[in-house]
C-alpha cells in the first residue's frame, strides 16, 4: 500500500500532484467529456453539425420501438453465450500444457501459443473471410473432403431447411441463416494467446507433489481439473469472462468487417454497436446514435455490477 | 529434484497423447498463418489447382510480394509512427500517474483513483460518436495525431492500474534512501522505478503496441487521405476490391505481419515471462 502522509507533509510534496495531471487531463478530455456529451446529445435531434433541436426523450422512445435494435440485442446475447463457451478450448489447452512433465516442452508450447499474435487481428479476420468464400474458400473444401457436407445435406433434408444442398457451395456469409453460425465458427479452435498464458500463470501454484498425491489417491483426470486446477485459475477465468462479455456486448468490428455496415444479408449480423455506428456515420443521425450508445452502456453497467460481486477489480 | 528425474522416464509415455492433442490444436490455430504464407506465392489459377500445399519454389511468384511491399509499405510507416508514439507516451504518462498513486496516500488520491477506476467500467462504444465531433472541433480529423492522443488517453487506465500495484510492492527503503540523498520525485521514478520494473514495462509496452497495431475502427472513422492510412484502413480498402488476386492480397497480409514478427523475435522471452509471471493479475 501507499504510505499514509500527514497533511503538512502533503503540502510540502505538492509537486507530486503534477505527476497525475497529464493522465487526468487526457482522461477528462477524451473519456469523460465525450461521455457527458453523449448523455447531453441523446436528448437532441442532431446531425453532427452545429444545428440541433431539443426533442426530450423522443430518441429513447424511438429506440424502444426500434425492431432492429432489439433484434440486435438478441443476436449479441447469442454471441455472448457462444463466446463464453469458446473460452473452454483455451482453458483445456492451458491445463494440458501445465500437466506435461517436461519443463522444456511447457516453455516451447507457451511460445507456440503466442505465435498467432504476430498476425494482426484484422488479417486473421480477413483470412477467415477468405475461408468462408463459397467457391474458393477452404471451409467448403474441408466439408467436401471430410464428407461432413453429405452429413449436413442429410440433416438439412430431414428438417427441410434448404441451406445445405448437394452440389451447391455453402454461402456462409450470404445465406441469412448462416450469418450467426459463421460469426461463431470463425477463429476455430478459438485459442486466446493471452488467455492461455494467464491461465498458465494461475496454474503455476500447483506443484508436482500435488499431482503425485492425487495419483496415489486414484483421482481421475477430470476430478483433478475440477478440484485442483479449476479453483486455482478461477480468478483468471472470471477476469477473462467479464472482459469477454463486455467486449462482445460493445464490439462491432468483427461484424463491420465480415458483413459490412448494415449487418450482412437480412441484417442478421446486426449488433447494437454496429447499429449505433450505422445510425451515426451512415444515416447521420448522431443524436439517435448517442441514445443507442447510452442504452448499450446501461446494459454493460448492469452486467458489470453483477460481475463485480464476483470479480474484485481493486487489489 | 532427484525424485522427479527418476519418474520422468515413466511419465513421458503417458504424456504422448497430451502432446498429440496440443499439436493438433496448435496446428489448427496456425492454419491461417500457413495458408497466408503459401498462398502468397501463388496466382489464382495455381491456387485453385492446388489450394493446400506450397507450390514448387521455382514457380513462386515474387511479384506478389513486390505488390504487397509497395502497397503496404507506406501504411506500415504510418502505423509504426502512431504505435511507437502512442506506446511511449502512454507508458510515460501512466508511469507518472501510477507513481503518484503508489508513493503516498495524498489528499484526494482516493477520489482520483475512483475517477480512473470508473473508466474501466465505462464502455468506449458510447463515446465514439461524441469523440468524433470532439476531434472535428479540435481540427484533428484526418490526422495521425488524433490516433496517438486518443490511444494515449484510452491506455491510461489499464496501465496505471497494473503499474500502481507493482510500484507499491517495491521496497520502501529504496525511496527513503534516495530521498535522503536529495533525489526529486522525478529522479526517483527514473532511477528506482524504471530499472526495477523493466519486465513489466516491457510487457505493457508490447500490449500497448499491439493495441495500436490492431486498431482499425478509429482510423476508419477519422482518416480520409490515403497517404495517412494506417494498416487497418489500408487492409479494409484492399479487401473492398472487386477482382481479387488472392496471392497478392495474402502477400500484403504477410507484409503487414512482418513488423510484429520482428518484435516478437526479440521480445518473445520477455513477453511470455511477463505474462506468465502474472503481469496481468486477476
Amino acid at each position: 500500500m501507499a504510505f499514509p502522509i500527514s497533511n503538512r507533509k502533503a503540502i510540502r510534496e505538492w509537486r507530486l500532484y503534477l505527476f497525475v495531471v497529464p493522465s487526468l487531463l487526457m482522461v477528462l478530455t477524451f473519456a469523460y467529456f465525450p461521455a457527458a456529451s453523449a448523455i447531453y446529445h441523446s436528448f437532441f435531434d442532431w446531425q453532427g453539425g452545429d444545428t440541433k433541436q431539443f426533442i426530450g426523450l423522443e430518441n429513447f422512445r424511438r429506440a424502444f420501438g426500434d425492431r432492429v435494435l432489439w433484434n440486435s440485442f438478441v443476436t449479441v446475447f447469442i454471441l455472448i453465450i457462444a463466446n463464453v463457451l469458446k473460452l473452454i478450448p483455451s482453458i483445456m489447452l492451458a491445463v494440458l500444457i501445465h500437466r506435461l512433465k517436461s519443463d522444456a516442452w511447457q516453455y516451447w508450447y507457451r511460445v507456440l501459443v503466442v505465435v498467432p499474435m504476430i498476425v494482426p487481428q484484422l488479417v486473421t479476420l480477413f483470412i477467415w473471410k477468405f475461408f468462408f468464400d463459397p467457391n474458393l474458400g477452404i471451409l467448403n473444401q474441408v466439408l467436401d473432403l471430410t464428407g461432413l457436407k453429405t452429413v449436413l445435406v442429410g440433416i438439412d433434408g430431414l428438417f427441410g431447411w434448404g441451406i445445405f444442398l448437394e452440389g451447391i457451395p455453402v454461402g456462409w456469409l450470404s445465406e441469412p441463416r448462416l450469418i450467426i453460425p459463421a460469426l461463431i465458427i470463425w477463429g476455430f479452435p478459438w485459442i486466446g494467446s493471452v488467455g492461455v498464458l494467464i491461465y498458465l500463470a494461475g496454474l503455476q501454484g500447483i506443484g508436482i507433489d500435488v499431482y503425485e498425491a492425487a495419483d496415489l489417491d486414484g483421482v481421475t483426470g477430470f476430478q483433478k481439473f475440477l478440484y485442483i486446477e479449476l479453483p486455482l485459475i478461477l480468478t483468471q477465468v472470471r477476469l477473462t469472462l467479464i472482459l469477454l462479455i463486455i467486449g462482445t456486448l460493445q464490439g462491432f468490428g468483427l461484424q463491420l468487417l465480415l458483413l459490412g455496415d448494415s449487418g450482412g444479408p437480412g441484417g442478421r449480423g446486426m449488433v447494437p454497436g454496429l447499429w449505433m455506428y450505422n445510425r451515426a456515420f451512415i444515416a447521420g443521425e448522431f443524436g439517435y446514435a448517442c441514445a443507442i450508445g447510452l442504452i448499450l452502456f446501461a446494459f454493460i453497467l448492469v452486467l458489470t455490477l453483477i460481475n463485480n460481486k464476483y470479480v474484485r477489480i481493486d487489489k | 529434484m532427484s525424485a522427479t528425474v527418476q519418474t520422468v522416464g515413466s511419465h513421458k509415455k503417458r504424456d504422448l497423447p497430451k502432446h498429440i492433442v496440443i499439436w493438433m490444436v496448435l496446428g489448427l490455430e496456425l492454419l491461417p498463418f500457413y495458408m497466408m504464407l503459401q498462398i502468397s506465392f501463388k496466382d489464382n489459377t495455381s491456387f485453385i489447382l492446388n489450394p493446400w500445399f506450397p507450390s514448387n519454389p521455382v514457380d513462386w511468384i515474387w511479384e506478389n510480394w513486390l505488390f504487397g511491399i509497395r502497397l503496404i509499405g507506406p501504411y506500415i510507416a504510418n502505423t509504426v509512427f502512431v504505435a511507437v508514439s502512442a506506446t511511449v507516451a502512454t507508458l510515460f504518462l501512466a508511469l507518472m500517474g501510477s507513481y503518484f498513486f503508489a508513493r503516498y496516500k495524498m489528499p484526494f488520491s482516493g477520489f482520483l483513483w475512483s475517477a480512473f477506476l470508473l473508466l474501466m467500467l465505462m464502455p468506449g462504444v458510447a463515446n465514439i460518436v461524441p469523440l468524433f465531433t470532439l476531434l472535428k472541433n479540435l481540427n484533428l480529423l484526418n490526422t495521425l495525431w488524433a490516433l496517438i492522443i486518443v490511444g494515449v488517453a484510452g491506455g491510461q487506465v489499464f496501465n496505471i492500474f497494473v503499474l500502481r500495484n507493482f510500484i507499491e510492492d517495491l521496497p520502501k527503503d529504496l525511496f527513503e534512501a534516495a530521498e535522503m540523498d536529495g533525489a526529486s520525485h522525478f529522479q526517483q521514478m527514473i532511477n528506482i522505478v524504471v530499472p526495477m520494473s523493466g519486465p513489466i514495462i516491457g510487457t505493457l509496452a508490447i500490449l500497448s503496441f499491439l493495441g495500436s497495431w490492431n486498431d482499425f475502427l478509429l482510423p476508419l472513422i477519422i482518416l480520409r487521405d490515403q497517404e495517412l492510412f494506417t494498416l487497418g484502413v489500408g487492409l479494409i480498402y484492399l479487401d473492398g476490391e472487386y477482382v481479387k488476386q488472392w496471392g497478392q492480397i495474402m502477400a500484403a497480409f504477410f507484409v503487414a505481419s512482418i513488423p510484429l514478427i520482428i518484435i516478437f523475435l526479440f521480445t518473445m522471452k520477455l513477453f511470455v515471462r511477463g505474462l506468465s509471471a502474472g503481469a496481468v493479475k486477476g
